[in-house]
């Protein structure tokens, strides 16, 4: 009766049925001997209620066997259930010791791994940390030691580098000193070789004029031309050296004398052709630098041309100025040449060490330029050779027929005048008695041209102040000199009467001279009397001064000193004052 | 620094005459040749050209001319020869000296007297 565990299962019939076919066996048997042993009239009643009971006695019995073989069905299947909930529990207690086994071993396997690495981490971190304080520790010293010797380096570079420092600037110094100190005593050897030949062509030129013999004025004439070339060196080192340029101009110098004073100071100025028709003049304080630079150029070019060429030069009036263009025939400049020598002549840089020697005479042009604003420009010439423009600006020109005594001075003059000694036709006297008549200067007829001088001097855009004043005072002195002059007849001496002491009685001897012809003395005889007494008054007293100055010039080596040393020119009116004896037709 | 009565001209003497100093040995001109302009001054002459024809508008001698021009008689000279050639001056000499002596001798002595 192990029969698998069906829920539903019933008990079967032929487990039930024995049961109640026994009792039925058994129970029909019974009635059947209980209806035998009853007699006859009662056995139907027996028969009867026997066999009820009987059957009674069957189902029962079959309900009970049924409830039976129920119960046990059930009491197997609740034992097979209770089984399996055992074997469940049993699996699930296994499962359970099985997951606890390994959760134990997973952990425990956790906390090693973990123990591990945390281990290693930290092996490795104290590694880490090891090597990097190590290389830290490394870095640090290399470091240190590296910066100590950089500092030492540097320090020892830097007490080397001062002490060169030091070396180099006390060389500077020194040197700059020692330029200072050459340039300075160049300049004033400069300047005492220029007044020194001033000075010669003063007295050169004092002498032809009292030299009448051809062969001496030849001889003359070549020291005066020598003298002028070392005058012209002398004033080409004076300008390099910064020195101030030779000579000043009291006047403006006309165009053609610009011209041949610059002519007369180069070696071959007879090869130089002049074609001018210029009547401007240079403004007196800048016509020794134009004649400077222009006779360095005519020099170049009379020296880089054959020795037979001509050298021309023309004078052309532009609204500018005046262009003064040299032109030879002579080598052909090649572009670089002409650019060396535009930057030479431009006058950019004053650096001395740009000289070679040979070249002075370009680097002289650009100073010159730079001072008076000069612009030279270099070109091909149409001649064959190298042409240079020069061209003289309009700030340092004068028109050189404002003021024009010349003209007016000279009408009166050509008719006889009494004056000229009756004595001798060729008076000595005459030279400096003539000169207010034919030089247009306007100090020499300060009578005549007082306002014009004045406008001269306001034209003069650099008018100099040294000899401005002095030259007014005189001016201012002789125009008095005039208005007293004009009704006396002769000027009475106010001023200079010490300075011309010595003189007085040269001066009344010759008093009488000019008193004699006077009948009655027009108004043109009184100014031209007077002018000529003026200038001789003047003459005395320079002659007088000079001497004195000259006296004082001889021993002091100043350049300035120097540059006052010109007096000698100024006495060119006094040798012919007393040289009278010295003229051969008396 | 500059004064006045100083030598006034840049020119020196050989750049007038571009280097001559004799005149020439056919030179007629001494001290008292009379110098007379054939022209009057024409523009780009030399100056001293201009002035010896300006000053001789009127016949002047040469050691006049020489006064005025303030150059030595030489070179006047050389000048006047220039001039000469080109036919712009003549020359004249003076007339001989045909004076009294008596007159002559009384210059003389008044002279003397001064």
């Amino acid at each position: 009766m192990t029969a698998p565990i069906l829920p539903g299962e019933r008990p079967t019939f032929r487990t039930v049925a024995p049961a109640p076919l026994f009792t039925a066996v058994l129970a029909g048997l019974a009635v059947a001997g209980a209806v035998y042993v009853t007699p006859g009239s009662k056995r139907l009643a027996v028969a009867c209620g026997a066999g009820a009971g009987a059957l009674l006695l069957c189902a029962a019995v079959a309900l009970a066997a049924h409830a039976y073989q129920t119960a046990r069905i059930t009491r197997r299947r609740l034992e097979a259930v209770t089984l399996d909930a055992g074997r469940l529990l049993q699996e699930r207690a296994r499962l359970s010791t099985d997951f606890d086994r390994e959760r134990v071993q997973l952990t425990e396997e956790l906390t090693h791994e973990r123990a591990r690495l945390t281990t290693e981490l930290s092996q490795e971190r104290a590694r880490l940390t090891s090597d990097f304080s190590q290389e830290r520790m490394r870095l640090t010293t290399s470091f240190a030691e590296e910066r100590t010797r950089l500092t030492e380096e540097r320090e020892l570079e830097r007490a080397r580098l001062t002490a060169e420092n030091k070396q180099l600037s006390e060389k500077a110094r020194r040197d700059s000193h020692e330029r200072a100190a050459a340039l300075s005593a160049t300049a004033n050897a400069a300047g005492r070789m220029q007044a020194l030949a001033t000075g010669m062509l003063a007295d050169l030129r004092a002498m032809e004029e009292r030299h009448s013999d051809e062969d001496v004025l030849a001889d003359l004439l070549h020291l005066d031309h020598r003298t002028a070339q070392a005058g012209r060196i002398a004033d080409s080192v004076a300008v390099l050296t910064g020195a101030r340029s030779g000579r000043r101009w009291a006047r403006p110098i006309a165009m053609e004398s610009i011209l041949r004073g610059a002519m007369g100071r180069i070696s071959g100025y007879q090869r130089v052709r002049v074609h001018s028709a210029s009547d401007t003049a240079v403004a007196g304080h800048a016509a020794e630098g134009v004649m400077h630079a222009l006779a360095e150029l005519l020099d170049n070019a009379a020296n880089f041309s054959p020795p037979s060429a001509e050298v021309h030069v023309y004078v052309e009036e532009v609204p500018a100025g005046v262009i003064l263009s040299v032109e030879d025939s002579g080598l052909v400049m090649g572009d670089i040449q002409l650019r060396r020598a535009e930057r030479a002549v431009s006058g950019d840089s004053t650096e001395l060490g740009g000289l070679t020697g040979t070249r002075l005479g370009l680097a002289v042009v650009g100073r010159l330029s730079r001072k008076y604003g000069l612009k030279v420009s270099y070109r091909p010439s149409a001649r064959g050779g190298t042409g240079v423009l020069m061209l003289v600006p309009q700030d340092i020109l004068v028109p050189q027929d404002a003021p024009t005594p010349q003209v007016s001075l000279d009408l009166p003059e050509p008719s006889p005048s009494p004056q000229p000694s009756p004595s001798t036709p060729v008076d000595p006297e005459a030279v400096p008695e003539s000169e207010p008549e034919s030089a247009p200067s306007v100090r020499d007829h300060p009578w005549m041209s007082y306002a014009a001088g004045r406008t001269l001097a306001d034209l003069d855009p650099d008018p100099v102040p040294t000899h401005e004043s002095p030259e007014r005072g005189i001016l201012a002195d002789a125009v008095t000199d005039v208005a007293d002059a004009l009704p006396e007849g002769l000027p009475k001496r106010r001023r200079g009467q010490a300075l011309a002491e010595a003189e007085r009685s040269r001066a009344r001897a010759e008093s009488p001279v000019p008193e004699t012809p006077r009948p009655a003395p027009s108004a043109d005889d009184t100014l031209a009397r007077t002018a000529r007494f003026n200038s001789f008054r003047r003459a005395v007293r320079e002659a007088a001064t000079d001497q004195g100055t000259r006296a004082s010039d001889i021993d002091s080596d100043s350049p300035v000193s120097a540059n006052s040393a010109d007096s000698p020119v100024s006495a060119e009116p006094a040798p012919s004052l007393s040289h009278s004896e010295g003229n051969p037709t008396s | 620094m500059s004064r006045p009565g100083r030598d006034d001209s840049p020119d020196r003497l050989y750049t007038l005459t571009g280097g001559r100093t004799r005149s020439g040995p056919d030179s007629p001109f001494d001290l008292v040749t009379l110098v007379v302009a054939e022209c009057d001054p024409a523009t780009g002459m030399q100056s001293e050209h201009a002035a010896i024809l300006r000053i001789t508008e009127h016949p002047t001698a040469v050691v006049e001319l020489a006064a005025e021009l303030k150059l030595p008689v030489s070179i006047t000279k050389i000048l006047l020869s220039d001039l000469l050639t080109a036919g712009r001056v003549s020359a004249r000499h003076p007339r001989k000296a045909d004076l009294d002596p008596d007159v002559l001798e009384q210059v003389l002595v008044g002279l003397r007297n001064l």
